[in-house]
């Protein structure tokens, strides 16, 4: 299990990150390393020069910028986990950090590494698309904002285009009612389920409710038949049992040796269930 | 500038206190310049993709999978390996507790759950069960079944183990 041969460079401004990305179609983006260098032992990834982030500037910053938080492309998952920020402002992020792999992993795994590679398993995908983030990447021709609801668009694949690096990502911080839940054979493990669920809370009832599922389904996806039940209504047990079924009835969960998909479907209805009765108690 | 894979790049970094340096292709992990570059084989590499921990060392400070770290990246960094904890003959606490717990039987997986576990005693000497079954859930051994490697770890933080501050203080 060795990597192939490529070259490697760590520039140490954005600028030249960017110009040695566009040098070569095969070039990559090296963040953690903790996706990319599985792949690479296993050679399914061939990238003629890696563009190591490590030294470029103002990329591992979480700032707090009052109706929201930006939080850098190069912050690692330990980061997460343990800033008082987040766990103030965005407790969701805080909640779900300890979920990703293990202490070793979460240590070197990068936030912008995660969003970029858009695993349909991963943690912060699920919970970007239900926070509503907007992306925020560089190119050769400049600077652009990708909304979640266009950023994630399949299995593994975003709309950053070859020659971009996200450098951050902006979430609001009105949505303070919010749930996680995540069915996995052991902690640390990749999730056979995630349900992320945010709102605004308004006079007893959830403005604008998003509900997303991961790792049950072949991209991160919101289970809109959900967020319309939930929209502007009281949240009772009721209303949880009723989404439960609606979102059974509207996922399509895939099937492999780690699950069936039926069993997927009951594990994303009870755990819509649960999502739903703890925003009634937060909010 | 870039450079064609043929072309080797100089790495430079500092295990256990000491300085290693040599030109290495870009590909090679952390794990193989520590084995190979700077023959320290207490390093154990089982999968070689990450899922198994058996590489863990600490980066500066922090716990990481060296199979997933190339060398290259860990250019002007403090590595420590398995082999910072002995002095000389002499075991350290937590080395001891494993000894004395029997957490381990063949010894592929200890170096890894070692220098979790040390991590883990720095920066928490007195970490609970959960905490302990937590930090050690990131890595696999196929012997013990794990009660005796949490019963080890327990032991050490009660031992007052620390870690190898020595090497820690040496290394910076
Ligand atoms: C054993 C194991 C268990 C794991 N379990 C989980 C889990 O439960 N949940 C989970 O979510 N993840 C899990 N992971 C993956 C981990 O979270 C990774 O850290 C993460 O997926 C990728 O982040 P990275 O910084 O390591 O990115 P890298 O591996 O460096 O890069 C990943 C991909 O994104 C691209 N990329 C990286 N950064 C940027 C950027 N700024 N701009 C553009 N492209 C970029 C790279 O080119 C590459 O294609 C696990 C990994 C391992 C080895
Ligand atoms: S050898 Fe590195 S995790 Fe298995
Ligand atoms: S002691 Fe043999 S694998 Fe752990």
């Amino acid at each position: 299990m060795k990597p192939p041969k490529f070259s490697y460079v760590a520039p140490t401004t954005l600028d030249d990150a960017l110009k040695h990305l566009a040098s070569d179609p095969d070039a990559k983006v090296l963040s953690g390393g903790q996706s990319l260098m599985p792949l690479l032992a296993m050679r399914l990834a061939a990238p003629s020069i890696l563009v190591d982030l490590q030294h470029v500037p103002n990329l591992s910053d979480i700032e707090d910028r009052g109706d929201h938080i930006r939080i850098g492309a190069r912050v690692t998952h330990r980061e997460i986990e343990r800033s008082a920020l987040l766990a103030d402002r965005l407790p969701i992020l805080s909640a779900a950090a300890s979920h990703i792999a293990h202490p070793q992993i979460r240590s070197r795994g990068t936030f912008g590494g995660s969003t970029a590679h858009a695993d349909p398993s991963g943690e912060w995908p699920t919970i970007l698309l239900a926070l509503s983030a907007t992306m925020q990447a560089v190119g050769p021709h400049g600077n652009r904002t990708i909304e979640a609801d266009d950023f994630f668009v399949g299995p593994f694949t975003s709309t950053l285009r070859d020659d971009e690096i996200l450098t951050h990502v902006s979430i609001p911080t009105t949505r303070t009612a919010w749930s996680f839940q995540e069915a996995a054979v052991k902690k640390g493990d990749y999730g056979l389920a995630l349900i992320a669920a945010t709102g605004t809370p308004r006079g007893g009832v959830l403005v604008d409710p998003r509900v997303t599922v991961g790792a049950a389904v072949g991209s991160v996806t919101r289970l809109v038949a959900v967020e319309r039940i939930l929209t502007d209504e009281p949240l009772t047990d009721e209303l949880a049992e009723e989404a439960a079924v609606a979102a059974a009835e509207s996922v399509k969960p895939i099937s492999d040796i780690h699950g069936s998909s039926d069993y997927r479907r009951k594990l994303v209805a009870s755990l819509v269930r649960r999502a739903v009765v703890e925003l009634k108690n937060g909010a | 500038m870039s450079i064609t894979p043929e072309e080797r790049l100089n790495v430079a970094m500092t295990i256990n206190g000491r300085r290693y340096r040599a030109g290495v292709e870009a590909r090679k992990t952390l794990a193989d310049f520590i084995r190979e570059d700077a023959q320290l084989p207490g390093t154990k590499l089982g999968c070689e993709h990450g899922v198994c921990g058996s590489c863990t060392v600490l980066l500066d400070d922090l716990p990481a999978r060296s199979c997933l770290t190339l060398a290259v990246q860990a250019e002007g960094r403090q590595i420590r390996t398995v082999e910072s904890l002995a002095d000389g003959q002499e075991l350290n606490t937590l080395q001891r507790a494993f000894r004395e717990q029997h957490g381990l039987q063949c010894g592929f997986c200890t170096a890894g759950f070692l220098m979790t576990a040390t991590a883990l005693l720095e920066e928490n000497p007195a970490p609970t069960r959960e905490d302990i079954v937590e930090t050690v859930s990131g890595s696999l051994c196929r012997c013990t079944g794990y009660e005796t490697i949490v019963a080890a770890i327990e032991q050490a933080a009660a031992d007052g183990a620390e870690g190898n501050d020595d090497a820690k203080d040496g290394a910076q």
